[in-house]
């Protein structure tokens, strides 16, 4: 992880803030973050108001500076832009949250107990917003996990090039000294899983399970060896550096896709030492998921770009893969989802060799989370809410993050715990007689 | 190589190759030094403040405090620093090797006695040095020797008679050095006239207080837990130097040539000190800052404001503000107008709709939907705030337009 801004640093770049009247940058944060208010506040040496800003709205404030896409968000509406370019708030937001480590300053703390208890399921990003917001309003708040650590994708899956671990469980770290308890290894899906948690005394559930299955390519030859999936590939990097360096190093890796996922797994490839890598991606550049910042991260790094190029099979020899086949392919005038539909070129077939696939085009809840009883599904196995309170059908479930919107942004996911604590502490703030 | 016009001048009967001095200060502490300056282009100097030696220097540490604004360092400098800790001969030894190596470049000796009779000795030695001119240091405001420095420039019976006693002594030109620290600069001025003085240097450092400790609670720099109310200098106090400068200039019984400085790091604050009526110029803080290479900028942008203005001489524009300055009674209040816009190119930051509802004469609404301010010009005080911060420039995107026959615009009490 790159070191974010010194003091000086900071204070350059809030030199650059016009301060605006109305600020648009405080628009329309799916977080509801203020960088209007905490920018001022550290133009105005009111350092601590800054950071309190920063943190009281969002728990994990650090985490979004390092990292929102702000140049596709709040970025947009910077006015700056106007006479030069826009100022770096998420940078900014991630140094006052170091910054408050670096001086010993936490502005978040306990609400006075109101004897509610509330379980939080799944310890990403929804779900530590939400816990963090119930904390301290004064509930009771025990987050269960299935897997060991807190942190959900950020934790375990995005490479410690763009979020260190130190950093993550630092800001985790505030949100359980708020009196949060974590257990680790604990799944919460069966049937009668949020019926037994009700049982236990929880008076409230939140859901924020995540999307953790990936889509994969509907081609023969995917389960060949040395074919994996983005984010198992991301999560074996992240928890077995040096194994991974062992499978990668040296070999020909082909990634699939123009996410977010495909930009860390190409990048985290060629760091562990991938002879060449390619980035396979059926449309251009332009549509890509990915923002033009991770982009060109990735064309720095020397990874061969290959736009226009779709995957129709793999070479498999021996269960192992040696090559995909692919076509090029051109964008056609018809639209999908906001982006031109590419389609294969006829007789355009040719084979790209590859001893190590990755697919990443795409994530989507896990099919198992169906089983938990009392709430309902859409198709794409995503939890269906309330929009304005993560309410589900049932009384007192609520869901937000990846489970109920796919793979969504970082501050999609706060703002959805964040909204869904608030609707708890609206239902139940008061204390309630189970 | 720079280009440079020819920026000579007589000043006192002395002969300039151009009016940019290093000041009395750390950056003339030594011939060394000095003669680096002098390589780099400065005309002459105001060797750092010499003394008789007989009371023993010493420099507090840390001596110096730095002032920034926001990200910019050094807008001002407080120091409190002393006058030279070196020996006198050493000192005269330098001034000698100076115009031995420099014959062209005009050392000028600040001097400070802490008696009659020091400083009659000081004057006589440095002119037998080679000096070509004398600075008498009425100024320092944080001498640690009671009684000296700015407390002379205080008092204008001890101004007339040290600068009587210097000049008694010396066929060279005198310069009193001023302090701003006065209500009025012209009757310290006055006071060194009548004692002799040939010609004037001001302003020396503005007595100040910069910064202060926020854990310990001492002013800065802190000197072992205590700090002093003391020189402030830099581009922070240039515009307190011009006002000195032109007072000087403009005053009737005056008329004797002065060496402006305080806070010049371009050529642009160059020119406004010899427009406002400086003959020479001295800097300091913008070396301290810049280093001796400062020079070169200055005497090349001063050469193209001159081809700008077919100026054959600096003796052309030396003064040529001040019949423009004048007391505020000499205003024609019949001129008015109002801030024009050029919304074209406005991106929409609003900061002129706050300060013209928080400062102003509330005239600007605000489009909530265009992000654009809507002026209501029969409201506009014309007083302008809103084009100080608007950050679209070249050319400015908020202008003064004169309004004739402007309605008198007096806002009127809340409802």
């Amino acid at each position: 992880m790159e070191s974010g801004y010194t003091l000086a640093q900071a204070t350059a770049e809030a030199a650059r803030c016009l301060l605006c009247h109305d600020a648009p940058c405080s628009g329309d944060c799916p977080a509801t973050t203020d960088p209007g208010r905490f920018i001022r506040q550290l133009r105005m040496r009111n350092i601590k108001g800054a950071i309190a800003t920063v943190k009281r709205n969002n728990a994990l404030g650090g985490l979004c500076g390092a990292l929102c896409p702000t140049c596709d968000m709040c970025q947009r509406a910077c006015t700056a832009t106007g006479i030069g370019r826009p100022i770096d708030i998420g940078g900014l937001q991630r140094f006052l949250v170091e910054y408050g480590w670096e001086i010993g300053f936490s502005p978040l703390a306990a609400g006075a107990s109101n004897g509610v208890q509330v379980a939080v399921v799944g310890a990403g990003p929804a779900g530590l917003s939400c816990a963090s917001d119930l904390a301290q309003a004064g509930f009771a708040v025990t987050v269960f996990d299935r897997l060991d650590g807190p942190g959900g994708v950020p934790a375990h899956v995005i490479p410690s090039q763009r979020l260190s671990r130190a950093f993550m469980d630092r800001e985790i770290q505030e949100i359980l000294d708020l009196g949060v308890t974590f257990v680790g290894g604990r799944e919460i899906a069966g049937r009668d899983d949020l019926q037994a948690l009700f049982d236990e005394g929880f008076a409230a559930v939140y859901l924020g399970t995540g999307a953790w299955r990936p889509t994969r390519l509907a081609v023969a030859g995917n389960d060949a060896d040395g074919v994996w999936d983005g984010i198992g590939f991301l999560g074996r990097a992240k928890a077995d550096h040096n194994g991974m360096k062992k499978v990668v190093s040296g070999q020909t890796v082909a990634v699939i896709g123009g996410g977010d996922t495909a930009m860390d797994v190409a990048l985290v490839a060629s760091r562990l030492g991938a002879k060449d890598v390619y980035l396979l991606y059926r449309r251009s550049f332009p549509q890509m998921p990915a923002n033009a910042e991770e982009r060109q991260r990735l064309l720095d790094e020397g990874v061969h770009a290959l736009i226009l190029t779709q995957p129709v099979g793999y070479r498999v020899e021996e269960g192992r893969v040696v090559g995909i086949r692919a076509a090029r392919t051109q964008l056609t005038d018809r639209m999908v989802r906001g982006r031109r539909r590419a389609e294969a070129i006829e007789g355009s077939e040719h084979d790209i060799p590859a001893t190590l696939v990755v697919e990443a085009i795409g994530l989507r809840p896990e099919e198992s989370i169906r089983q938990l009883g009392l709430i309902e599904f859409d198709r794409g196995d995503r939890i269906q809410v309330e929009a304005a309170t993560g309410r589900t059908g049932a009384d007192r479930v609520y869901a937000g993050g990846d489970a109920v919107r796919g793979a969504a942004r970082i501050a999609e996911a706060v703002g959805d715990g964040k909204r869904a604590a608030a609707a708890i502490v609206a239902e139940l703030g008061e204390g309630v007689a189970r | 190589m720079t280009y440079q016009r020819d920026l000579s001048l007589d000043f006192c009967g002395v002969r300039f190759v151009n009016p940019v001095m290093l000041s009395s200060s750390p950056v003339s502490n030594t011939g060394e030094m000095i003669g680096r300056a002098f390589d780099a282009g400065f005309g002459g100097v105001a060797y750092k403040t010499i003394g008789k030696g007989d009371v023993k220097i010493i420099h507090p540490f840390p001596r110096m405090a730095g002032y920034d604004y926001m990200s910019r360092k050094l807008v001002g400098l407080q120091n409190v620093e002393q006058i030279s800790d070196r020996p006198l001969d050493d000192n005269l030894r330098d001034i000698r090797y100076l115009k031995r190596n420099w014959p062209d470049r005009i050392v000028i000796a600040s001097i400070m006695g802490f008696s009659n009779d020091e400083w009659r000795e000081l004057a006589v030695a440095c002119e037998q040095a080679g000096a070509d001119m004398l600075e008498m240091n009425f100024s320092c405001p944080h001498m640690t020797v009671e009684g000296s420095g700015m407390k002379v420039g205080q008092a204008f019976d001890l101004v007339e008679n040290f600068s009587a006693t210097v000049k008694a002594a010396v066929s060279i030109p005198v310069l009193a050095k001023m302090t701003p620290n006065v209500t009025d600069i012209c009757e310290p001025a006055l006071s060194a006239k009548a004692g002799g003085a040939d010609g004037l240097a001001a302003i020396n450092t503005v007595s100040a207080l910069t910064n202060i400790d926020l854990n310990r609670f001492v002013p800065l720099p802190d000197v072992a837990g205590k700090g002093a109310m003391s020189g402030y200098s830099g581009p922070a106090v240039k515009p307190i130097g011009l006002r000195c400068i032109a007072q000087m200039a403009q005053h009737p019984e005056l008329g004797i040539p002065i060496s402006g400085m305080g806070g010049i790091e371009t050529w642009i604050d160059a020119v406004e000190y010899m427009l406002c009526g400086a003959g020479t110029l001295q800097i300091t803080t913008g070396v301290i800052h810049y280093g001796y290479r400062i020079v070169e900028d200055i005497l090349e942008g001063m050469s193209y404001f001159m081809d700008q203005h077919g100026f054959e001489s600096v003796d052309d524009f030396i003064g040529k503000a001040l019949p423009q300055t004048v007391p505020t009674d000499e205003f024609d209040l019949g001129h008015q107008g109002v801030a024009a816009y050029d919304l074209d190119r406005c991106i929409g930051c609003g900061q002129c709709h706050i300060v013209c509802q928080d400062a102003g004469g509330q005239c600007l609404a605000w489009d909530e939907h265009s992000r654009r301010p809507v002026m209501d010009e029969n409201r506009c005080l014309g007083c302008m705030i809103c084009s100080f911060i608007c950050p679209v420039s070249d050319p400015p995107l908020i202008s003064p337009r004169a309004v004739p026959g402007k309605p008198e615009v007096i806002p009127p009490p809340a409802e």
